[in-house]
């Protein structure tokens, strides 16, 4: 509780939001501050001017792209919202059934997902959720718009590509084509709670894709596991056979509820149960 | 057997008393009109913020106040010199060397646990009060750090108290019957390496806090506060600042949850009073969660080493020896009394009649523990549970059986247990066959095969515990000869006020458990009237004249000491109230009774006054009487009938009643991962007569949440230079809505022979869901290598590792047989 | 066009049907705003890492917790705290009836905000089943009851049986 004293504004347009970014160091967006604000309470981080993006409509907006490849959702969106949206329902369910798990009902009220994966805690659900779905990031600046990938968008903890004087204003999903199927699963601490280890996957025409959470500062990409798995045999037998090895691979941190051995091992395990979700709805 | 007078059957329920009448409290609770100690707001009041010690064990070099009280809006500071200088260290409960401690309000010349207050800051916001606590200056020289009790007397240890000489606090051996000729008898000897009940503690949901004003006149601080044992706290107090304890007057009204923790917040509120005098104006302090989690009360973490159980070839057991180790913390704010709390429930509920233990207690540098939810009977419990199911489990007994067999039987209550405890009454076959029908036991293998074809493994355990309540305060006699502290109190006043209202006024500190609502009950049905009418004020005041030096709400012990008081006081108010109407209707006393809200004439109904008439009579219309009207205000008293245990055998009777519960739930382990979940649970309880059963049933829930929460999620983990790990709600994972089993509830009265009553205290619970997890953990662990669950809390991470490394707990455990 | 920051900001919302404007400070949590300078000291504090619920209210028909919000962030919104859930004759909400005939509280420290939590869902929802309350009120701590008979008053409600 009881912060210390910041600077605010209140920008009406996404340029103006630039420019205040850009005009003062120690400058920070604000989108739902589920996490910010927390933060900011326990004075681990006192930015000096705190952007509040809560006018700019703009970005609160699900939708698809022109050519219909993929869903384009505002990074002001709000995980209730990827909850209800018959977009999300359509186009990838996946992120409206992560969302559903996120906390709370009412840190998914005001939290965003482009103020989840900015701050990329590791424990986060989204980062190697959209790992796994490919999707992609488009930041914007005064110079204009850039759109990377999620290899390349998260960086560490709290550092993203999202550098000073720049906006993260949406992230894309590519639509769920047919024969494709998308899973996560993890180890929570209670119901709902903290991930202690999680897994994304999504297996599909083009092969298998799978990140893992928890075991570093960025989502982990299992490429070797994907690459055991690219003959398409999906059988339990296979993908444990897969994962085999995979959690001597990471080099996890230890905490309080997990040091590193066990959270590896979860992660392998995570995967595991990720392929095969993703593999029987791929199959449905 | 000891004798003691039997008090039942002296109280004639009538319309209230045993039902779940809804609670008198619940109307300003449900429309966010409560008045917790946060509400109370005074004009110009100062914000304390405390600049707290971010090392575990230091020595303080210096402090610089100067740059925070240079900024506009600070209003001052308090340091430990002058805490020093303006108060005398805390009463120290313990003999030497514990009772060499020095314990002062702040920190005074070094830290001993992370988190510690150091300096008070106040300000005009509470923002401000924060960010100039950021910048007092203090220099501090980092010592070395002991967080493991068990490494506290060890040559070498870093020592947290030189006054003591060591980091000992509490040293004594127990030990009744002959231990040596069970030993020699037994056909099995089970030996159990190292058993440990670990550190937490029940976190109620708001934190500490007060605001204190000072009257400059006459020399009198009132404090609007949260503390749940006020005749505790001004005992603390009043002679560390050097007052009488009238100058104290400790208020409360609504408390967001106690549980123990909040009855040592005598060093925060000696802080805010020596501040309200020193800066003239009203001080408000708010504890917030990570300060509550760093410093306030946790529970005793205890390790039972080198037991030994002696056993029949039949299951029959005889005996048992330990040594245990218990973690006091930093300082001694209520301890050592755990050392003796413990021997309350020495033998659980068995027919233990040999009893060795060694009990050690050590300082560390981790937050002081103080009382929590079944404070140090939940440990003892914890163990003899334990030491069932190990015995089971290894000779091949059923946990049923070798329970059944061993239970102290229902004719043999009230009974003694070998060291002078009287158990008032009780069943506890009955208990458990409730139980085990309530989660099917019938059907567990069934559920075992079912969960097995999921991938699951399933268990189910037995938790059998005693909630001993009302205290004998002379069993601290046991750990300090020299104290002069005995037996128990609590007062009740009951008048009737100008216009017919019953008002009871009571010492104790309600944080939930409706003792509005209860008192109700008690005098509605006495004085033969409607509970609607019957004010009991909410909460504590010192000023109210019906408090007495053991008031509080603590140790379960309301439905004996509370009520008890009030059924006197009340009674006391019905004489008054027949005398009256005898004098108005001049007939004899006999003639008269107390129905429907009316003193009448038994024979004529007509001739009938109403409690208006009764009260105005006294308080407004006295003229004309030949001898004094009754006063129409009551107090009593209760005094529970209690000797002075035998201080040479450790032998007495240290508590009035003994309720029973009897949980049993069912886990599924997850092999792959070790997450474990509780997926059905059930709870039996046996408290004597209830007065409420509704309360009962919830503080029952109650207990059972926490229960679940400490055998699974939580724990105050520090890691080797103090540092505590779970400071928060994010690490301290408490159970939320999601995470609770379906529930099944069950009760049956066994009536306390000793109590007014027949009511006995309850609400702590025992801990029975953390035994009976444990023990649901290690039967489904039969199944994935055996192994034994010897820690109390039981996370993820120790069940993997149990699925992994089954022989690592097997082997701490031997048998020798015959 | 350029918007000014600043270390305080006037804002004006609606709490209870009742409009106030306030100055205040960029750094001040709406729960304080509610609790220290409206005196709406019904919303409660339980925890400091937005963890507890004990602040939640109800913002534009949805549960959020007023410790993870800042005042400033509030402007132009509209809030129901537990205070604007009885009328003003003191009659009860179904709600509040149902959590009093179903003992879901003791201490009464976190009511506020489960019964927040819970006048939303039942806004949303009004037949909810026991999952669907459990949700809604995953977010909210209570360290009194374990749970079951506030469930037990929310599923009551919905079914029409808040006796």
């Amino acid at each position: 509780m009881l912060l210390r004293e910041v600077e605010y504004a209140r920008p009406a347009t996404v340029e103006e939001a630039i420019a205040l970014l850009s005009e003062h160091d120690g400058a920070r967006a604000l989108a739902g501050g589920q996490t910010l604000v927390n933060v900011m309470k326990a004075r681990a981080a006192s930015p000096d001017v705190l952007v509040d993006l809560a006018d700019l409509a703009e970005l609160r907006t699900i939708s698809f792209s022109a050519d219909q490849s993929a869903l384009e959702i505002g990074a002001m969106v709000t995980n209730t919202m990827v909850i209800s949206s018959s977009e999300v329902e359509v186009a990838r369910p996946i992120l409206a059934e992560v969302a559903a798990t996120i906390a709370d009902v009412q840190i998914r009220n005001r939290g965003t997902v482009g103020g989840n994966v900015c701050v990329n805690d590791p424990t986060n659900h989204y980062p190697p959720l959209l790992s796994a779905l490919g999707a992609t990031f488009t930041i914007r600046s005064a110079a204009g718009e850039r759109v990377v990938s999620a290899e390349e968008f998260f960086l560490g903890v709290y550092v993203t590509a999202v550098s000073e004087g720049e906006l993260l204003t949406r992230i894309s999903v590519p639509t769920r084509r047919p024969g494709t199927g998308d899973g996560m699963a993890g180890i929570t601490l209670g119901a709902h709670g903290t991930y202690l280890a999680c897994a994304a996957a999504t297996v599909g025409p083009d092969g298998v894709r799978i990140s893992i959470g928890c075991v570093a500062a960025v989502p982990v990409r299992a490429t070797e596991m994907e690459e055991r798995l690219a003959d398409g045999d999906l059988s339990e037998a296979a993908v444990r056979a897969a994962a085999h090895g995979l959690g001597a691979t990471l080099d996890p941190p230890s905490d309080v509820h997990a040091n590193a051995e066990y959270r590896s091992h979860l992660a392998e395990v995570s995967a595991v149960r990720a392929v095969l979700q993703a593999a029987e709805r791929a199959e449905g | 057997m000891t004798a003691i007078e039997t008090e039942a059957g002296t109280f004639q329920k009538g319309s209230a008393v045993g039902q779940s009448v809804p609670r008198k409290e619940d109307g300003r609770l449900v429309q966010g009109q409560g008045v917790f100690f946060d509400d109370v707001k005074r004009k110009d009041m100062g914000y304390l913020h405390y600049v707290r010690s971010p090392y575990a064990h230091a020595t303080i070099e210096s402090i610089d106040v100067s740059a925070a009280l240079e900024m506009p809006g600070v209003y001052g500071t308090l340091t430990g010199d002058e805490v020093a200088l303006l108060t005398d260290p805390f009463f120290q409960i313990a003999a030497p060397p514990g009772g060499h401690v020095k314990d002062y309000a702040l920190a005074v010349g070094k830290v001993r646990y992370l988190g510690e207050p150091v300096v008070a800051v106040v300000a005009e916001t509470r923002e401000l009060a924060r960010s100039a606590a950021e910048f007092v200056m203090v220099e501090y020289e980092p010592l070395d750090v002991l967080v493991d009790a068990r490494a506290a007397l060890a040559e070498g240890a870093p020592v947290l108290h030189e006054d003591c000489g060591g980091n000992l606090s509490y040293s004594g051996v127990w030990e009744w019957g002959d231990v040596d000729a069970a030993f020699a008898e037994a056909d099995h000897i089970v030996s159990i390496g190292e058993l440990h009940f670990d550190r937490f503690n029940s976190t109620p949901l708001e934190c500490g806090g007060a605001l204190v004003e000072y009257n400059r006149g006459t020399g009198q601080w009132t404090m609007y506060t949260n503390n749940q044992f006020p005749g505790f706290a001004a005992i603390m107090m009043g002679p560390a600042m050097r007052v009488g304890i009238d100058k104290l007057r400790i208020v409360t009204q609504d408390i967001g949850g106690g549980f123990g923790n909040k009855i040592t917040t005598h060093p925060q509120l000696t802080v805010c009073c020596l501040l309200a005098r020193k800066l003239k104006r009203a001080i408000q302090w708010t504890e917030y969660r990570t300060d509550f989690h760093q410093s306030m009360a946790h529970g005793n973490e205890r390790w039972f080493q080198g037991t030994e159980v002696a056993v029949k070839a039949d299951g029959t057991l005889l005996g048992f020896r330990t040594k245990a180790i218990d973690d006091a913390g930093a300082y001694l704010r209520y301890e050592p009394l755990g050392g003796v709390i413990w021997s309350q429930v020495a033998g659980g509920l068995y027919r233990w009649r040999n009893i060795r233990l060694e009990f050690t207690q050590a300082m560390t540098n981790k937050a002081p523990v103080s009382p929590n939810r079944g404070y140090s009977r939940m440990q003892q419990l914890w163990f003899t549970e334990r030491v069932i199911d190990i015995v089971a489990h290894t000779l091949d007994f059923d946990p049923v059986e070798i329970r059944r067999l061993n239970f102290i039987k229902p004719e043999q209550m009230p009974y003694e247990t070998a060291n002078g405890c009287v158990y008032d009454s009780g069943d506890y076959p009955r208990a458990l066959d409730m139980a085990l029908e309530l989660i099917g036991a019938d059907e567990i293998e069934d559920r075992r095969a079912e969960a097995a074809s999921r991938g699951k493994l399933l268990g189910l355990g037995i938790g059998s515990t005693l909630d001993s309540g009302t205290n004998n305060f002379a069993q601290s006699q046991l750990i300090n000869p020299e104290l002069q502290f005995s037996g128990n109190n609590e007062v009740a006043t009951v008048k009737l006020d100008i216009f017919g209202e019953v008002v009871v006024t009571l010492g104790t500190t309600p944080q939930g458990q409706g003792h509005e609502t209860t008192a109700a009950q008690v005098v509605a049905d006495i004085l033969h009237c409607d509970v609607d009418i019957i004010n009991v004020r909410a909460g504590h005041d010192s000023y109210w004249n019906s408090h007495a030096g053991f008031s509080g709400t603590y140790a379960s012990q309301f439905a004996v000491t509370g009520l008890s008081a009030v059924k006197g006081a009340a009674d006391l108010l019905a004489a008054d109230m027949v005398k009256l109407a005898s004098m108005v209707f001049q007939c004899p006393e006999e003639a008269i009774e107390l129905a429907d809200g009316f003193a009448r004439i038994r024979d004529n109904h007509e001739a009938a006054l109403p409690f208006m008439a009764l009260g105005a009579i006294p308080n407004a219309n006295n003229a004309g009487f030949p001898d004094d009207p009754p006063t129409m205000n009551c107090r009593y008293v209760y005094r529970p009938a209690f000797e002075v245990p035998d201080k040479e055998r450790k032998f007495g009777n240290l508590t009035l009643t003994y309720a029973t519960q009897i949980h049993a739930c069912i886990v599924e382990i997850d092999p792959e991962t070790g997450v474990t979940e509780v997926v059905d649970y059930a709870a039996v309880d046996d408290c004597g007569v209830r007065i409420n059963p509704q309360i009962v049933e919830g503080q029952v829930m109650g207990a059972t949440a926490h229960a679940i929460g400490a055998a699974l999620w939580e724990s105050f983990v520090y890691d080797e230079d103090g540092n505590l790990l779970t400071p928060n709600f994010y690490d301290y994972h408490v159970p939320h809505v999601l995470d609770m089993p379906p529930l099944k509830t069950g009760a049956f009265e066994s009536p306390s022979p000793f109590t007014p009553l027949g009511t006995k205290g309850m609400g702590e619970g025992g801990g029975g869901g953390i035994h009976c997890i444990c023990a649901g953990i290690q039967d489904a662990l039969r199944a994935a290598g055996g192994a034994i669950v010897t820690d109390s809390h039981n996370p993820y991470h120790r069940v993997w590792e149990m699925l992994s490394h089954p022989e690592r707990s097997r082997e701490t455990i031997e048998v020798t047989s015959r | 066009m350029s918007t000014t920051t600043s270390t305080t900001r006037t804002i004006s919302v609606v709490i209870n049907g009742t409009s106030y404007e306030r100055d205040v400070p960029a750094s001040l949590l709406l729960v304080h705003l509610l609790r220290d300078d409206l005196d709406l000291t019904g919303t409660h504090i339980g925890c400091d890492t937005g963890s507890c619920g004990a602040c939640t209210v109800v913002l534009g028909g949805e549960a959020i917790k007023s410790c993870c919000m800042l005042a400033v962030q509030a402007d132009g919104t509209s809030i129901t705290t537990v205070e604007g859930l009885a009328s003003d004759d003191g009659a009860l909400t179904p709600l509040q009836q149902s959590f009093h005939d179903h003992h879901a509280l003791q201490c009464g420290y976190c009511t506020p905000g489960m019964l927040m939590s819970a006048t939303a869902l039942l806004e949303q929802n009004p037949h909810p089943d026991e999952h669907e309350v459990k949700v809604a009120l995953q977010g909210n701590i209570c360290r009194c009851t374990g749970y079951w008979n506030i469930v037990e008053a929310v599923v009551a409600v919905g079914e029409g049986g808040a006796s």
